[in-house]
């Protein structure tokens, strides 16, 4: 487990929040206009506690956690307390999280683990509503847009237990990729969505031209989910619609209610990585290396091209500000045209509060601050598109430029809202918290044929498929012999019109 | 004789009784309560984290001896104990053999640099693991292609054919320090007048530890080997950090499919912590089987 960062803060804005203390003792509240700093925090809407605390604080990280490190002194400091945040990959959270609750020591603010239902959540008693620490509740969730803050989703028995900062529209695996080593390969992915045979065309030439030194492409290969993030999300673009999110909306098609890991677009994805990977065209050594690393090694020239989320801009244009690298959409199969990616409603980074935690007051004061159009366009200015602000109002008013602005252009192009069971049937969660992905998951299985431990794509990918379609049979039988009133009809969406949204008339109509 | 009741016998050694009552209590705390619970827990179908238990009888045993990547990692744990203890051992003993000598000046200076691994944290020299033997510019791979021994980067940690020989060197490299302390104290209790008595009736080279040093060491040797066969079969923090069992379950051993199984997986649905009692507890016994036949090995071997 990764060492505790305690954010330090300098013996002077320790002595101002003193200072500031002294102040609040005397006026009830600390007036945070005393700190001059990169962030104007407005005064708390009312008085909070004087007796100051450590809020602690648990996320994916990434460009998050950039943000975080930046404001949360700043307003430790406004109010007189001290934050301890720890930004960990969500491996490290899936880890650590379920033992924290367990032993009664999770953050007082924190991210559930992947996959986990925010309906057991609440019901276990894990986390508390945040309507009693965040002034005007109502108020401030009508200036969210429409479909955010949804019943089952991150609302139960009509409080707000989840709340949302930023979108969910985005992907995670564009086309990210060294300008002079792609344009020396004579390619331009900014003419057009490039097709899986000049994909590979190009990093044969890069590697070619790299001779030994740099290669065409990579991926961290041993942090298995990348697999599948672009197994699916090249499914999608290939033509096979289907949800995302966890094991209850992902890979199934709501067309028809069947997961799609056998279909033809599935195995064009794969045999593409199978194809980089036979031409030489792969890094050496990408089993061995999760995404971090493989994003490192971008900018320091060990490869052309990599197929990862926006989160890399952030990171790059920190750590390598002279390096010229382009974002483009995900490549599409030869002679296919790009299909429509879908999201389900719902923000994404959805934090909870802990139901033991006495922080309340102030976690409450920090995301409402952040929620309003200024603490928005703080977060835009910061994150970018790596984690896009759930206001496009302030999103606009943000001013991004260059890749951050030109992946947000592409998000909103080819993403849309999909159908989510879960908003259709509440009870739909209680399956999701039954289920359990087999083994080999597809993940797996996709890394499987990579290294060559498992053979042959169609075979694999259908007993995949098949795997996954008994595991949510048997979940939904769990759930119903629990008295949930669901079956696989739930998952099927008959008016799902794959070329525009399902909003909440869709919904209606079923 | 006539023999005191129990309870009288009981009373007479009350302080030893008083004395042996923290130890159990903490032994009852940390040793006996936590496998208790671990086989009740085994019976029950449950996260290990909602409120919801149900209690399912033997189906998790049932289902885990019927899973293939169970047995995988059951006969992978094998391999990784057959792999490296005997390894271990014979290396062990050689290095001890020479630092034994008194002759030798600088065996002090050599006994501190072999055992420095075995001080370093576990997890810290699996994570330099991981840049050591990197494709890209580790320098592992680049000694071997600068003395043209590999014309290409090998994947030591991503290809699931040098995996586990890998992490089974760096196992073998971190705590080959203890195993040559154990063989050292077992080599210094040969009296000084043995290797003379030796030398007189002519026992030399070989000889001398074939047929005089070997023998009396051999009890040693048995439990030497009985803590490194324990010992190779508890390698979780090195392997997670260095491949989380991967790729493709290629270095999975039954701690990291315990570890699995009990926590929220990279697929991300709810873990299972009932199951993976019962594979642990199915693990535990395994264990405790070879334990006892070793220990009997060693009685026999006592006796002759």
């Amino acid at each position: 487990m990764k060492k505790k960062k305690e954010l330090k803060i300098s013996r002077r804005t320790v002595m101002k929040g003193a200072l500031a203390a002294g102040a609040m003792m005397s006026a009830g509240s600390i007036p945070s206009k005393l700190f001059a700093g990169e962030f104007n925090i407005p005064d708390p809407l009312k008085p909070l506690p004087t007796t100051g605390g450590n809020m602690r604080w648990i996320d994916s990280g990434d460009m998050k956690g950039v943000f975080w490190k930046k404001l949360f002194p700043e307003y430790a400091a406004s109010r007189g307390i001290t934050i301890e945040y720890d930004g960990l990959p969500w491996k490290e959270i899936n880890k650590i999280v379920p033992i924290a609750i367990r032993n009664g020591t999770v953050h007082d603010v924190f991210q559930l683990p992947i996959g986990m239902d925010p309906g057991v959540a609440v019901s276990e008693g894990w986390v508390q509503p945040w309507d009693d620490y965040i002034e005007n509740i109502e108020e401030w969730l009508g200036a969210f847009p429409s479909g955010v803050y949804l019943p089952g989703v991150n609302q139960f028995n009509g409080k707000t237990y989840g709340t949302c900062l930023t979108a969910n529209k985005r992907t995670g695996t564009c086309l990210l990729y060294s300008e002079k080593y792609m344009s020396e390969a004579g390619y331009d992915p900014q003419a057009g969505r490039m097709t899986y045979s000049e994909i590979r065309d190009a990093a044969k030439k890069i590697t070619k031209n790299g001779n030994g030194q740099y290669y065409g492409w990579i991926i961290g290969g041993n942090q298995v989910n990348r697999w599948e993030d672009v197994v699916h999300t090249f499914g999608q673009v290939g033509g096979a619609h289907s949800g995302r999110g966890g094991f209850t909306n992902r890979h199934i098609n709501f067309q028809n209610g069947k997961f799609q890991i056998a279909s033809d677009q599935y195995m064009e994805a794969v045999e593409l990585l199978l194809q980089l990977k036979s031409d030489g065209s792969a890094f050496p050594g990408v089993m061995s290396m999760n995404a971090p690393q493989a994003r490192a090694l971008m900018p320091q020239g060990a490869a052309g091209m990599i197929f990862q989320g926006p989160w890399c801009i952030g990171v790059w244009g920190r750590d390598a500000p002279d390096w010229k690298y382009g974002i483009a959409s995900e490549p599409v199969p030869d002679g296919k045209e790009a299909q429509p990616l879908y999201i389900a409603e719902g923000g994404s980074n959805t934090f909870w509060l802990s139901a033991n935690s006495t922080m309340g007051p102030f976690a409450g004061d920090l995301i409402r601050f952040m929620g309003t159009e200024q603490g928005q366009i703080y977060w835009a200015q910061t994150v970018g598109a790596a984690d896009p602000a759930v206001n496009p109002d302030a999103v606009a008013k943000a001013g991004l430029t260059g890749p951050s602005a030109q992946a947000l252009s592409m998000f909103a192009e080819n993403i849309l809202v999909g159908p989510n069971p879960i908003v259709r049937n509440k009870d739909v969660g209680i399956v999701a918290a039954k289920s359990r992905v087999p083994d080999p998951s597809l993940a797996l299985v996709i890394q499987g044929l990579y290294t060559g431990q498992l053979k042959g794509v169609e075979a694999q990918l259908k007993d995949c498929n098949q795997r996954y379609e008994d595991a949510l049979d048997k979940a939904v039988e769990e759930a119903r012999a629990d008295g949930a009133n669901v079956t696989r009809d739930d998952w099927v969406f008959p008016n799902w019109d794959v070329y525009s949204n399902y909003g909440a008339e869709k919904y209606q109509e079923l | 004789m006539h023999k005191k009741p129990l309870s009288k016998q009981i009373y007479d050694a009350r302080w030893c009784y008083l004395f042996v009552l923290p130890c159990s209590i903490l032994t009852g705390m940390f040793v006996i309560y936590p496998i208790g619970m671990s086989w009740y827990f085994s019976l029950l179908d449950w996260s290990g984290f909602t409120k919801e238990a149900k209690f399912i009888g033997l189906q998790n045993y049932y289902e885990a001896v019927n899973d293939e990547f169970f047995w995988d990692a059951f006969i992978r744990s094998f391999i990784f104990m057959f792999g490296t203890v005997p390894v271990k051992i014979v290396l062990g003993f050689i290095i001890a053999v020479f630092l034994n000598n008194q002759v030798l000046k600088l065996a002090p200076f050599f006994r501190t640099v072999i055992f420095m691994p075995v001080v370093t944290a576990i997890a810290i020299i699996g994570i330099v693991m991981t840049f050591v033997f990197s494709p890209f510019n580790g320098p592992a791979n680049k000694f071997l292609m600068s003395t043209n021994l590999t014309s290409a980067p090998i994947d030591f940690l991503g290809n699931p054919d040098t995996v586990l020989p890998t992490v089974m060197g760096v196992y073998v490299w971190k705590w080959l320090g203890i195993t040559m302390m154990y063989w050292l104290a077992a080599l210094q209790t040969v009296p000084q007048d043995v290797y003379d008595a030796a030398k007189i009736d002519g026992a030399e080279g070989y000889r001398l530890w074939i047929h005089i040093i070997l023998p009396i060491v051999l009890p040693f040797a048995i439990v030497i080997i009985l803590v490194e066969a324990v010992g190779a079969l508890n390698v979780f923090p090195l392997i997670e950090t260095m491949t989380a069992g991967g790729p493709f379950f290629s270095s999975e051993v039954m701690e990291i499919y315990i570890f699995r199984t009990a926590f929220v997986t990279d697929s991300g649905t709810m873990p299972r912590l009932g199951y993976a009692c019962a594979a642990g507890v199915f693990w535990g016994v395994a264990v405790l089987f070879i334990t006892v036949l070793q220990g009997l090995w060693m009685r026999r071997t006592r006796r002759i």
